[in-house]
């Protein structure tokens, strides 16, 4: 290598440090002006009202009054509407997984009359606003069926598939799983569902994590269907309980910041557990569209 | 595509019990797009056409619900140009907030991992809570922001509480949640084969024009996709109308899915409020297909058979 050349890549080798050092610092930066907003709202649940409205504002509480949660507590019925949420996620997560998991294989790997047009109306549903079967639905539960102030009319949609980007999704990977595998189960005799719970299920298990964790997240973010099919306060989950809770203590900001601190936990635990897989299938879902 | 049905021929009755098996398989999913989606869809505009109010039975008065939206209704007009407006705001700054961060994390830098997961968080947070929590930000005289504009020397704001601070502050709270776009353009960015980068720098390409010529180009169905999943969210944005604003100030945050659940769930007009429904499916209808018709002109295919 003559000296120029070596040159050139020495300084370049000098100037990709130095661009990874200053991107470095600013994702430093800007991670921490993402976070910032939840460690205000923490901070502020665990001071006094006093402390909240002094000026300046301070960065940490004076002294960390965690007995402001247990205050919370006493009129937010936090386990109550987090046991109620989970009464619909729980159920829904289960069966829209499974669902999903069983649509996902017929579409990936069963041959069948008609194969094209439902998957077609399959992904056209996706393009349609969820709003939009609201008021039908809506009628169809209540008057239909009867389901008033139930959480059913909630869960039940994910008996049905689990919604078309799941069943996308499962789809995805199962078709990323060399078919030779299926085929030597066949061989040895094997009958579909056998290889749809020997073969495919332990292969895809991340991408069935991920389904769960987008079911559990839509249900969790679902407060406009909450609203309108649940009406008596001790069905509440956490978003009617929060949302209704902030109505009647509209100025007591520690209180309700703790309420709030509350209602983040499950969720950060939830993606703890899965966040590896879950980077992966989101992963996959940008990759094959 | 494997989705091509292939005609049965001599294995036909292997074949058969295949479909059983497909079948069984796809019998949630036959309930679910029948009964859950395109019977409802149907059932929406037929609802459209009568005046039922939920007390009295439905009397069909064809096209009244709509002239009436479109002549007489206080609200409609508002509420399609806040969505709009809510909509561009928080789709073009989630699009440039999540691009950027994806192409910072793309490079070699310490704790990648962590740092994804940082910007990820957000987004699993419950919605409800996210927006309890950032009026508190928002507050008129104690909250952060407003610390920060008089620090700053500037008059306070009372951000969601101002008609015309509302909408673009709802948004930045959109675009704060727009981890899982980050997420996906970072699968995207590392797909970018690295030689065309590598032959770009020694051809003396600054990083903008490998930007402008390599990364962009392509990255345009990745684009495209994330552009359409948030487009079809934002425009459907309702929760922060209904945990924090109630529509307000004014109608300056009426949001069209807000303004029927309001006709449909607080009236009972379940007529009226079909009418509307349809005519939010309708714009969305229009952005979607504009999306993809001029998708063509600007998607890079790589080897074109993307398809």
């Amino acid at each position: 290598m003559s000296v120029a050349a070596y040159g050139r890549l020495r300084s370049k080798k000098r100037r990709d440090f130095t661009t990874n050092l200053i991107t470095f610092a600013v994702v430093v930066l800007l991670a921490a002006l993402v976070l910032f907003p939840i460690w205000w709202i923490f901070r502020t649940s665990l001071m006094t009202n006093a402390e909240i409205y002094k000026y300046p504002p301070s960065l940490l509480p004076q002294n960390w009054l965690f007995s402001n949660y247990e205050k919370t507590l006493e009129v937010f019925k936090f386990w109550k509407y987090l046991w109620n949420t989970m009464i619909i996620i729980v159920p829904s997560c289960l069966a829209g997984t499974f669902t999903a998991t069983l649509c996902g294989y017929a579409f990936a790997r069963l041959r069948f009359r008609g194969k094209s047009l439902i998957w077609v109306l399959c992904i056209g549903s996706m393009l349609l606003p969820t709003m939009v079967t609201l008021i039908p639905l809506y009628i169809g539960w209540t008057r239909g069926l009867g389901l008033q102030d139930s959480y059913l009319p909630l869960i039940l949609p994910y008996f049905c598939g689990g919604g078309a980007f799941n069943i996308f999704l499962i789809r995805q990977f199962i078709l990323s799983i060399p078919r030779e595998l299926d085929q030597a189960a066949t061989i040895d005799g094997a009958g579909y569902f056998r290889i749809l719970f020997g073969i495919i299920i332990p292969a895809i298990k991340s991408a069935m994590i991920v389904v769960a964790l987008f079911i559990f997240i839509g249900l969790w973010n679902d407060l406009l269907q909450q609203m309108i099919y649940i009406n008596s306060s001790d069905k509440y989950t956490i978003a009617l309980g929060l949302t209704n809770f902030r109505g009647q203590l509209k100025s007591d900001w520690s209180l309700t910041m703790a309420a709030t601190c509350l209602s983040f936990a499950p969720g950060v635990i939830f993606y703890l557990i899965g966040q590896r897989y879950f980077v992966e299938g989101i992963t996959l879902t940008g990759l094959k569209n | 595509m494997e989705s091509v049905n292939k005609p049965p021929g001599r294995r036909s009755r292997f074949y058969s019990s295949e479909a059983r098996v497909a079948y069984i398989c796809l019998i949630p999913a036959f309930l679910g797009l029948i009964f859950l989606t395109y019977l409802p869809l149907v059932g929406v505009l037929g609802i459209s056409l009568t005046n039922w109010t939920g007390l009295k039975s439905p009397e069909f008065v064809g096209f009244d619900n709509y002239v009436q939206l479109f002549t007489a209704d206080p609200y409609l007009m508002d509420s399609i140009l806040a969505t709009i407006y809510f909509a561009v705001l928080s789709v073009v700054g989630s699009m440039i907030y999540s691009l950027f961060i994806a192409m910072l994390l793309n490079r070699k830098i310490p704790a990648r991992g962590f740092f994804r997961a940082v910007f990820y968080v957000p987004y699993v947070l419950p919605a409800v809570a996210i927006y309890v929590g950032w009026s508190w930000l928002y507050e008129a005289n104690f909250g952060f922001f407003n610390f920060l504009l008089s620090e700053a020397g500037l008059r306070k704001v009372l951000f969601i509480a101002d008609s015309s601070y509302v909408v673009p502050s709802l948004s930045l709270i959109s675009v704060w949640l727009a981890g899982n776009l980050i997420v996906i353009f970072l699968a995207g960015l590392q797909n970018v084969p690295s030689v065309y980068h590598e032959a770009a720098e020694m051809d003396g390409a600054n990083g903008w024009n490998r930007f402008r010529h390599i990364t962009v180009p392509c990255m345009t169905p990745i684009i495209f996709y994330n552009l359409l999943m948030s487009l079809i969210a934002n425009l459907q944005v309702v929760t922060p109308a209904l945990s924090l604003t109630n529509g307000g100030p004014g109608n300056s945050s009426r949001f069209m899915t807000y303004l029927m659940y309001d006709q449909a769930f607080v009236n009972y007009k379940l007529g009226y409020a079909s009418a509307t429904t349809f005519i939010i499916f309708a714009i969305l209808a229009v952005f979607t297909a504009v999306l993809f018709k001029t998708s063509h002109r600007w998607i890079f295919n790589e080897g074109g058979d993307d398809k």
